[in-house]
């Protein structure tokens, strides 16, 4: 683990000192602070908001509702794909923290303390948390337009899963549960607008700049030039700020009072806005003796909370990516996502993936003890490899599942050994794959300035999560412009300036922003080299790059400073583009076409400890192993492999979102849980398994092909230490202590 | 505001800061609010996370849970002011040559827990570092740079305090 890393961040300083900027830390004149009044009952229809005694405050400003933010009398809706989610709630709440006024104060103490003065009256409707209930006949509706409370259903079909199921040696039929949990992003949601003649400018921690500016128009009926959404480093996200969240509620705060406004969201506040999709998964397998998987039907509901957020797609993206990393001939999936009165699903590191991965390692662990193959063993008879054909019916390619299950096992081996076990405690070794579609299509352009000094600069609106993505783009930018990484400039996104970028999200801004970044360079050479050429009286084709310019056959030699003072020009630039086409609204509708422009791939190995008295399990060592294509930086890959892991681990023993009567009972981080240093394992390697450079493939994204593993691998590793198998997550002590003593009995 | 307002000081960073507050205000909200030490930051409020660890009076405290009027008199070293030492020069350098940081949110906390150790335990094994670090929370997962950046540290304590040269 002392290997020295190779790239120094231009920032690190910044990093370590304090000084990085954050939104959190942005303050305008005149600005408005705000807090929001939250629903605290399920499920209700609104009788009245009594605003008075808040607003009666002295140092309060406003108190808004609903009604005093419409537009012609409409309650402003907002939503990323579907605007089912009100700014502010009008007629009805549909989860505890649905938010239904919103106070601006002089100060934030005093706008929080205002919240608490401001009486909502409530008619409680029933609620539902439960998914399952919530599709069933006596459910009552979350929103009254959507029947069955059914947000959308996928399926795919490919081969013929029944007859094959019927056909095969052996079959194995499984649910396994994963609950929701929470991001817990250490900066929180922040945003700030401010008015200017021109229309809204939004600072906002973000993961899509983009979408937000493009959600905030359509929500606020502007035309999107008036929206500006400018960005700062996001001091974490891992999902949480994927969907757009209270900016338009912030935006339109400040449009209403003509002041800015800055909404920063308490700790509680991050649990009630986003969350992972809780999931149930019934798994069925049909499997020949000598270990061939012939048949898998896999059935997920997933939970989409109250409001539509991303889900409907998000279920799509689950559904491809359901049948596991495995070479099978004859798949069904039926993905269906549904609301209920819970806080609103989103994207969540691994997304819809994690849950899917959960199910499918387990069985297949279960499928080789049942059959007596070793679970490694098993795993290589199965393999996706190049040339298969996936369920989607689209042939892979740029396949090394043989290279991570060699390199995650070998690599396990070879760590130092963990200290003995001592009595009472048992040890086992667990091993898991996964395989993750990315978003499908998507785009992302840049803009690439050289100006007359020299200096480069790289205008695009990826943002910076502390996962380097500035730092890699500008390495590639620097080689291919044959300039020093010191000479280009990364500058924050801000939509005014950056061209368009779907969002940094899903491991894909290595790879398609990454490629959009050559792509610009190598235009922007061009030009160069024509100008150049042009300047000289040379044929182009004669001008070889060199270190900053080029060079001509005479080998006399032209810096990029030079062309543009000889050719009279302050600066010269090019517009770089990557775009994939295909994806989930291409699929037919068995799901069959072309999923996927890459496919994340990624595995882990783990020991774990279990204390056979208290249940506790306690991972010692862990190896993990992720394609990487082209390594740009090999201390970056190896901070998403190790802190894949280490997050991973959290939603794998011990993170939970707990409901009691439609209320979250742990919105808090003592009773909610991330792993602390004390919990990572102790022995931990990783190995990055390449890809060859050049081409347009080259480029490969990393940052969370370790995290749906970990909880698949521990459990089987809990499995081989002690024959007991857990199907729900997280793997608790009781849960492990519960399953011990079934085992005892049975 | 309630009326009592209460006269503190403190010598932050160096320098004698002197203000009239209300007797309820958390030392987070002092130092990044009203001195505008944006390092210290605010994730759980309730003492648990670490984000707003700063040294007072040599000891590593959770500024959120922390009311001003309790560090009256007393020294406040946060990130900013952490390389006026050479020991804590160390650590911020040990930090970045380690590549100890992801979003960086927790990080500058993170150094002042890592120097109070090391000033508390100079010869630090990475089991007493996990646990002595364990009140500061990353949920990027930079705990391995974060533990090669503080081993680093015990090293150079090691040799130097056997005699031997700290390397340059």
């Amino acid at each position: 683990m002392n290997q020295p890393p190779d790239t120094q961040a231009s920032d690190a300083r910044a990093r370590v000192t304090g000084r990085l900027p954050f939104v959190l830390n942005e303050r305008v004149p005149g600005m408005l602070h705000a807090a929001l009044v939250r629903s605290s009952v399920p499920h209700a229809e609104i009788r009245a908001v009594d605003t008075g005694a808040a607003a009666a405050l002295p140092g309060v400003v406003a108190v808004l509702t609903a009604e005093d933010l419409a537009v012609n009398g409409d309650p402003l809706m907002f939503g990323d794909a579907r605007q089912d989610q009100p700014v502010l709630a009008h007629d009805r709440v549909r989860y505890v923290g649905d938010p239904v006024a919103i106070v601006l104060a002089e100060t934030r103490r005093l706008a929080i303390e205002a919240c608490s003065l401001v009486d909502v009256d409530y008619v409680d409707l029933p609620h539902v948390v439960d998914p399952r209930e919530a599709t069933s006949d006596a459910a009552s509706l979350v929103h009254e337009a959507q029947a069955g409370n059914v947000l959308a259903t996928w399926t795919l079909r490919h081969g013929d899963a029944d007859a094959a199921m019927a056909g095969a040696d052996r079959h194995y039929d499984d649910t396994y549960l994963s609950p929701p949990a929470s991001h817990v992003p250490m900066e929180p949601h922040v945003a700030l607008a401010q008015w200017t003649g021109d229309g809204v400018v939004i600072l906002t921690s973000t993961q899509a700049p983009h979408v937000v500016k493009e959600t905030v128009a359509r929500t606020l009926r502007l035309p999107e030039e008036q929206v500006r959404v400018r960005c700062r480093d996001v001091g974490g996200a891992y999902g949480a700020k994927v969907v757009t969240t209270i900016e338009p509620v912030v935006a339109a705060a400040a449009r209403a009072v003509g002041r800015p406004v800055r909404l920063e969201l308490s700790r509680s506040e991050e649990f009630h806005t986003v969350c992972k999709h809780a999931a149930r998964i019934r798994i069925r397998t049909g499997v020949r003796d000598d270990g061939r998987i012939v048949a898998r039907i896999v059935d997920v509901l997933w939970n989409a909370g109250a409001y539509a957020t991303n889900s409907a797609d998000a279920a799509g993206y689950g559904m491809v990516r359901a049948p596991g990393p495995y070479h099978v001939p004859n798949v069904s999936v039926t993905s269906t996502t549904a609301y209920t009165n819970t806080v609103p699903s989103g994207p969540f590191r691994g997304a819809m993936t994690s849950q899917l991965c959960w199910a499918y390692e387990s069985q297949i662990d279960d499928i080789a003890a049942d059959l007596g193959i070793d679970p490694v063993e098993i795993r290589r008879i199965n393999l996706l490899r190049e040339g298969d054909r996936y369920p989607t019916g689209e042939i892979m390619e740029d396949l090394h599942y043989d290279e991570i299950l060699d390199a995650v096992t070998s690599g396990l081996a070879a760590l130092p050994p963990a200290p003995p076990v001592r009595s009472g405690h048992v040890r086992g070794t667990g091993v898991a794959l996964v395989i993750k579609s990315t978003q499908t299509p998507s785009r992302s352009e840049c803009l690439i300035r050289l100006d007359a000094a020299g200096g480069v600069e790289l205008l695009i609106a990826s943002v910076e999560i502390g996962q380097g993505a500035h730092e890699t783009l500008r390495t590639l930018a620097a080689e291919a412009l044959g300039v020093p990484q010191s000479g280009v400039r990364v500058h924050l996104p801000d939509t005014a300036v950056a061209p368009y970028d779907s969002l940094t999200a899903s491991s894909r801004t290595t790879f398609a922003m990454g490629s959009a970044v050559q792509d610009a360079a190598a235009q922007l050479r061009e030009k160069l080299r024509g100008l150049a050429a042009a300047m000289s009286g040379t044929d182009p084709s004669r001008l070889r790059n060199a270190p900053g310019g080029f060079t001509d056959p005479g080998g006399s030699r032209c810096t990029y400073e030079e062309i543009l003072r000889h050719s009279g020009l302050d600066s010269c630039e090019a517009h770089g583009r990557w775009v994939s086409t295909g994806g989930l609204g291409s699929l037919d509708s068995n799901g069959q076409g072309s999923a996927s422009t890459h496919w994340h791939q990624g595995g882990v190995a783990v020991e774990v400890d279990v204390e056979l008295e208290t249940g506790k399990v306690r991972v010692l060592r862990a190896h993990g192993a992720c394609f990487s294509g082209r390594t740009v930086s090999p201390i970056r890959v190896r901070q998403q492999t190790d802190g894949g892991m280490i997050f991973g681990l959290g939603p794998a023993l011990f993170e939970e979102l707990l409901y009691e009567d439609g209320q979250i009972t742990n919105p808090n981080l003592s009773d909610y849980m991330i792993p602390s240093m004390l919990d990572m394992p102790p022995i931990l390697g990783g190995s990055a398994i390449e890809g060859p450079r050049g081409g347009r493939r080259e480029l490969h994204g990393v940052g969370e092909s370790t995290v749906p593993p970990m909880a698949p691998a521990i459990g089987n590793a809990i499995r081989a230490a002690c024959g007991i198998r857990i199907r729900e997550l997280p793997m608790t002590p009781e849960r492990v202590l519960r399953a011990l003593y079934e085992e005892a009995g049975a | 505001m309630t009326d009592i307002a209460t006269t503190v000081s403190l010598r932050v960073n160096g320098s004698l800061e002197i203000f009239d507050i209300d007797p309820s205000e958390a030392l987070v909200w002092t130092l990044r609010e009203r001195l505008g030490l944006q390092s210290v930051r605010t994730t759980c409020g309730i003492g648990v996370c670490g984000s707003c660890t700063v040294i007072v009076d040599g000891k590593p405290v959770s500024g959120c849970l922390m009311l001003t009027v309790m560090a009256d008199g007393c020294t406040v070293v946060t990130a900013e002011g952490l390389d006026a030492t050479e020991a804590g020069a160390a650590v911020q350098k040990a930090f970045t040559d380690h590549h100890a940081f992801q979003c960086s949110f927790c990080i500058p906390a993170m150094t002042l827990a890592a120097h109070a150790l090391l000033e508390e335990y100079p010869e630090a094994d990475d089991d007493t570092t996990r646990e002595y670090l364990s009140g500061n929370l990353c949920r990027c997962g930079t705990y391995p740079r974060i533990l090669d950046a503080v081993g680093s540290l015990c090293r150079r304590a090691n040799s130097s305090a056997s005699g031997e040269e700290r390397p340059a």
